[in-house]
């Protein structure tokens, strides 16, 4: 493995933080629901997306499986009432994911 | 990892840890209420703030429930208890105390499998727990029929129709696991635990009620068969005190349990 492969591992690594979610919520409810929907920043998980309470268990899961220890999910989580999981939107947690990579 | 296949069942579960887990730190497994609910209830409420505070957290959504499978048989309590210790089996956690966390049928089968093991279990604490006591059995098949009647096929369709997705969801797993699995009659064959096997629970046990529940004559029960019971009563909550005091139950737990 040259210095160069170290440098960059893979295109899914290189992904936007945003381009990462987006995939990973279409994985999870299913294209028919994404297409007709742009994700951005102001998308809600509840409101636009209406992805339930389980599926966003499982994409968080995803998530921590994507980025490891650098971003600790307990943490963002355990600090929030259930209204505002309830109420996150994407770019909650894609600041928070930005940040956590930032500090890692 | 969210797939562990357990007692011949496909279950899903989720392992919460904080970054830095010590290899001595307890290990709390989360169980869920029945038809409408799974581990995202607690997903959302208590799990990852006890995870946070440094314990090893399991959940798992129960067999028909959440994303794990829904085979057409075996909605015991005995099935229950089988399916978690399969489930303890298959993450290697055999040998390291486990407390049990169980909002209602949740609360019935971590009693139910701490008088079949006794010495496994470090504490529990029940939140609106269900305890399976003459009648009991009848009593729960009673109100799943009643859901049931609301969520026939056509019904379940009008409810996607008419509030999406998500509802539309809901109502057709819960009408599915009412009326097309065996649930409503391995409720009505349950049989009551033993007086006996409850009463040699000797680790602590926690419970919280609502004072507005409608099982809080459960709690009585369990008080004159414990040895060692510690009972919440928590003002102006119901049956749904996990979701209605949240941030008190939050602050009493993780001070139980780490």
């Amino acid at each position: 493995m040259t210095t160069g492969q170290l440098a960059t591992t893979g295109p899914v690594q290189d992904e936007p933080v945003l381009a990462t979610v987006s995939r990973l919520v279409t994985e999870i409810i299913g294209e028919e629901y994404v297409l007709a929907l742009d994700i951005t920043l102001d998308t809600s998980f509840n409101a636009d997306l209406e992805v339930e309470s389980i599926e966003f268990v499982a994409l968080a899961a995803k998530l921590r499986e994507h980025y490891g220890e650098r971003v600790d999910f307990v943490a963002f989580l355990a600090g929030k009432e259930v209204h505002e999981i309830i109420a996150l939107h994407v770019g909650d947690l894609v600041t928070y994911i930005e940040q956590s990579l930032r500090d890692a | 990892m969210p797939d562990v296949v357990a007692n011949g069942v496909r279950l899903h579960v989720q392992r919460l840890a904080s970054p830095g887990l010590r290899e001595d730190a307890p290990v709390v497994v989360f169980l869920h209420g029945l038809v409408m609910d799974n581990l995202s209830s607690f997903y959302y409420t208590l799990a990852n703030p006890v995870a946070a505070a440094g314990a090893d957290v399991v959940l798992y959504d129960l067999r028909g429930h959440g994303l794990s499978d829904r085979p057409r048989t075996g909605y015991a309590v005995s099935d229950s208890v089988a399916d978690l210790t399969a489930l303890l089996d298959e993450l290697d956690l055999t040998d390291r105390p486990l407390h049990l966390v169980g909002n209602s049928y949740g609360g019935t089968v971590s009693l139910a499998f701490a008088t079949a093991n006794p010495e496994r279990v470090a504490s529990l604490v029940l939140i609106e727990a269900h305890f399976a006591i003459e009648g009991w059995g009848e009593q729960m098949a009673g109100t799943l029929t009643e859901i049931a009647f609301g969520l026939k096929d056509g019904d379940a369709r009008k409810w996607r129709d008419q509030h999406g997705r998500k509802l539309g969801r809901m109502a057709a797993n819960a009408n599915d696991l009412i009326n097309n699995t065996t649930m409503v009659d391995d409720l009505l064959a349950v049989k009551p635990l033993p007086a006996d096997g409850v009463a040699a629970i000797t680790c602590p046990v926690r419970a919280v009620y609502g004072e507005l529940s409608d099982v809080l004559h459960h709690a009585e029960a369990l008080r004159a068969l414990l040895p060692d019971f510690t009972l919440t009563i928590q003002p102006n909550t119901s049956h749904s005190v996990l979701m209605e005091a949240t941030p008190q139950l939050r602050a009493m737990i993780t001070g139980w349990l780490t």
